[in-house]
Formats: structure tokens, C-alpha cells, sequence
């Protein structure tokens, strides 16, 4: 499974560390989630979203999902 | 590193489990020398030999308690890798030992409980190794 994390993260300006105190999970796990090594539990990946205020589908997307949202939505790199 | 990092990670080097485990080893060294004191009576033997027990039922307790309760979702799943990884080499080694016996002499020296059981924590430590590569 793929994710935005990282760039989420960036455009915030959080180091991983930051996001990990905010999630109340290990640095490492950050880290292994961002780099795809690590897919989070369903509890986890939602306090991600509500971090992120973002929905689920927003920040974590398979290889199918990306497909079928760049055909629903052409030309916006989604 | 930031001090609340820094309190984290010595909160987590002096965690209760790792002091424990500190004095397990220690007391099995005591323990272990003590045991093999050929001089020493039967009655100050025995229960030296069984002095590491107690500190070691608080150990695993301890141990239990922070996979448990303290670890997040990766740590406790690398946690479970690595006794995965500990019990099939524990069962292949001591099912290999096991078979070996009746069919070869083997050195009871050097293959008796007392060597045997140290494998244990070396494949436990050689799982963790592993499973916090595969995360890294």
C-alpha cells in the first residue's frame, strides 16, 4: 500500500518524530509507515486521517486506487 | 535530541523489563557458579541453583506487561517476529537434539540443559535483529 505521509508531513512542516509524539506511536513507526515497509492498523491509519484531517482514501491508496482515481479524475495528478 | 526524546529513550533503556533482565543474568552467573562449587554442600546448592526462578517469573511478567501495554502496533509486531523466529529454531534445534540422542553419542558436556538453553535468548535476539532490520 502507498501513502502520502511523508508529503503531508512536509507541508506541515513536522518531523517524523513530531507526527509520532501526535499519534502516540514510535518514531520507527513513522518511518516504516512512509517508506510502505510498514501498512498501519485501521485505528491507526484513522487517527493519521483525523492528524491530517484528511479521509483515509485521501493518504493511503493501492496501485488499483491510484488507477481508477487518475481515470476519474485525468490531468490532476491524483 | 530534543529533552522529551531524550527522556523517552532513557525511560525506555531503564525500563523495568531490561533491569530485570540485567539482574536475571546476573543472578544466573551467581547462580551458576555457586551451583558448580563441587564443595559446597547439597543444601547450599540446590537452592542457589533455584535462586534465579522468582527473579525470572518477574521478568517475564515485566516483559509481558510492557509488549503489551507500553509497545505500539510496530514494536509489537516485531516483537512477535522475533519469538516466531525464537520458537521454530528452539523447536528444530531441540527436535534435531532430540532425534540425534538415541542415534549418535552425543557430547553430554556440551549439549546438556545448561548449554542447550542459551540458544533461546541468541535466536530471540537474532528474531529481533531481523524483524527491526526488515522494518528500519
Amino acid at each position: 500500500m502507498n501513502n502520502r505521509l511523508r508529503e503531508l508531513r512536509a507541508e506541515r512542516g513536522w518531523s517524523q518524530a513530531d507526527l509520532a509524539q501526535r499519534l502516540g506511536v514510535s518514531r520507527q513507526t513513522v518511518n516504516s509507515i512512509e517508506t510502505g515497509k510498514y501498512d498501519p492498523s485501521l485505528p491507526l491509519a484513522f487517527r493519521i486521517a483525523r492528524v491530517f484531517e484528511r479521509p483515509i482514501e485521501g493518504i493511503f491508496f493501492d496501485g488499483e486506487g491510484e488507477t481508477i482515481s487518475r481515470e476519474e479524475n485525468p490531468g490532476t495528478g491524483a | 535530541m530534543e529533552p522529551i526524546q531524550r527522556r523517552q529513550a532513557r525511560r525506555a533503556r531503564f525500563a523495568p523489563h531490561h533491569v530485570l533482565g540485567g539482574c536475571l543474568l546476573a543472578a544466573y552467573l551467581g547462580a551458576r557458579v555457586v551451583a558448580e562449587l563441587t564443595g559446597l554442600p547439597l543444601w547450599a546448592r540446590v537452592p542457589a541453583a533455584a535462586a534465579p526462578a522468582p527473579l525470572f517469573v518477574a521478568w517475564a511478567a515485566a516483559f509481558t506487561r510492557s509488549v503489551r501495554e507500553e509497545a505500539d502496533e510496530l514494536e509489537r509486531r516485531i516483537q512477535f517476529e522475533a519469538l516466531a523466529f525464537a520458537f521454530a529454531c528452539s523447536f528444530a534445534l531441540l527436535m534435531g537434539l532430540g532425534l540425534l540422542e538415541p542415534v549418535v553419542r552425543l557430547p553430554s558436556q556440551d549439549l546438556s540443559s545448561r548449554h542447550v538453553w542459551a540458544m533461546l535468548p541468541i535466536f530471540y535476539f537474532g528474531g529481533l535483529a531481523l524483524a527491526r532490520r526488515r522494518y528500519a
